[in-house]
């Protein structure tokens, strides 16, 4: 699989071009949410929000600022029921470490970006699972997030492919 | 869109970071301490995006369906036979069972029992999930608007899978038996042993309780006992799966993560004074509103 090469220079985008990034973080958000029919998929439903948020952070940082990210993460948190905040902390933590190693993974091979995106999450899971007992006052089974870290991260090239044809197809490429 | 300069625009988001962050903390906080509020916000928020997510939710379910649907073509010839003989045998329990409700309905006159409060059925869509492993709660495209209430019994046709803790005008959310905050109390069916059915989040909710020395063995069915008065007594719950640790364990009849469309039952136990029966003769049924006034009546 061929990386997304990022834009040497930011060349400017129309503007629906540039509302990508927020619509496709959006409609993650909204996928990683629906009800699924398969057995216990609830408990480890992919976190396809994270996956979006990586990627933009990479690719086109700018067009998915901080605000948005926590305004997804904010609704996330409201729909699925779990403590407000939560899930926006999370990706704003993950947007900044992915931020400030940008320089690292773009232009770089797909399976360096993928090894980046496989401690992120690792971390983003283990830090939810610590939140969540400190929250509950209890030791909740890891099993559970594990299962749900190996998931996310083996969908994640799928949803990269997506959201790098996405990107090329109606994004200038500078 | 602001046409800032690159710099003042990365100054900008230098503030804005840590604030949100910080914003967001606070928040966790708050939605621990202020539950009342949490819920006002999540159940707006809930009204608002419950439309959207149900018409994002067809296109899958959709798919779902047709997969299924191929699955049992493939096995049509075999089904058939399975449901005809399925079918001869459901016929013998039929007869059992209108032998006994007729029966059941004779003896309950003999008894002059009150008659149970009717019970109106409404159903829902699930549009949301909790999308992970720390609440095991669903969204379901119906609300007050529709009659929906809190702590009203969620069921499908193989029994219970939680109650409605949040309403909206339009949306609600239902805890399932699985959640760490689910508590149920239940019977063991056969010895009539009362326990609590409570969540930790993982598939199988456990019994707490119970008991001391009481033989419990896999297998056997767990159903709602009815106390407390939020569930009626005999829902269909689950059967116990296994006893590691001395903590029986209770495998649902309902399998909570699939469920795709939810049944909201109201008993009519919220309201909870049953009505006026005028054939109860005095003094036999206490706390009956009618009968006491009457039998004070005629005490006078």
């Amino acid at each position: 699989m061929k990386a997304v090469t990022a834009p040497t220079r930011q060349r400017a985008d129309n503007a629906p071009a540039r509302l990508l990034p927020i619509v496709t973080t959006l409609m993650a958000m909204i996928i990683s949410i629906q009800p699924a029919p398969i057995p216990g998929y609830a408990a480890v439903a992919p976190a396809f929000t994270l996956m979006a948020v990586y990627h933009w952070t990479i690719y086109r940082p700018k067009l998915l600022p901080p605000l948005s990210v926590f305004l997804i993460g904010v609704t996330q948190d409201l729909l699925t029921g779990t403590s407000p905040g939560i899930n926006a902390l999370v990706m704003l933590l993950a947007r900044a470490i992915v931020l400030r190693l940008r320089r690292h993974f773009v232009n770089r091979s797909f399976p360096f970006v993928w090894t980046g995106f496989t401690m992120l999450s690792g971390g983003a899971m283990l830090f939810l699972w610590a939140i969540y007992s400190l929250l509950d006052r209890a030791f909740i089974d890891i099993r559970g997030t594990i299962f749900r870290a190996v998931l996310t991260i083996s969908l994640f090239p799928a949803a990269s492919f997506l959201l790098g044809r996405t990107q090329r197809s109606l994004m200038s490429t500078g | 869109m602001n046409r800032l300069s690159p710099l003042r625009r990365t100054n900008l988001q230098r503030v804005t970071f840590p604030l949100l962050v910080l914003l967001s903390v606070i928040m966790i906080i708050l939605g621990k301490a202020d539950q009342v509020m949490l819920e006002s916000l999540r159940t707006a928020v809930a009204d608002a995006a419950a439309p959207v997510l149900e018409i994002l939710s067809r296109p899958l379910s959709a798919f779902a369906d047709l997969a299924t649907r191929a699955r049992r073509l493939v096995s049509v010839y075999q089904d058939n036979d399975r449901l005809a003989e399925e079918n001869e045998r459901l016929m013998g329990w039929q007869q059992a069972a209108l032998k006994l409700a007729f029966e059941n309905s004779q003896l309950r006159e003999l008894l002059k029992l009150t008659p149970e409060p009717t019970v109106s059925y409404l159903t829902a869509r699930v549009v949301a999930n909790s999308g992970g492993a720390y609440v095991r709660s669903v969204m379901v495209y119906a609300g007050s608007e529709n009659g929906v209430a809190r702590g009203q019994a969620a069921i499908t046709g193989d029994g219970l899978v939680g109650r409605v803790s949040e309403v909206g005008s339009r949306a609600a959310r239902v805890l399932l038996v699985t959640d760490l905050n689910s508590r149920v109390p239940v019977v063991v069916e056969g010895s009539q042993q009362r326990a609590l059915l409570a969540g930790d989040n993982s598939e199988r909710p456990y019994l707490r309780y119970l008991d001391t020395g009481t033989a419990i063995r896999i297998g056997d069915r767990i159903v709602t006992s009815g106390q407390g008065g939020v569930f009626p007594p005999g829902l269909p719950v689950g059967v116990v799966a296994s006893l590691e640790g001395g903590t029986p364990r209770v495998e649902p009849y309902v399998e909570l993560s699939r469920v795709g469309y939810i049944r909201i039952v109201d008993y009519g136990l919220a309201d909870a004074l049953p009505k006026p029966v005028p054939l109860v003769p005095r003094g036999s049924r206490r706390g009956e509103r009618s009968g006491d006034g009457q039998g004070q009546q005629s005490r006078r």
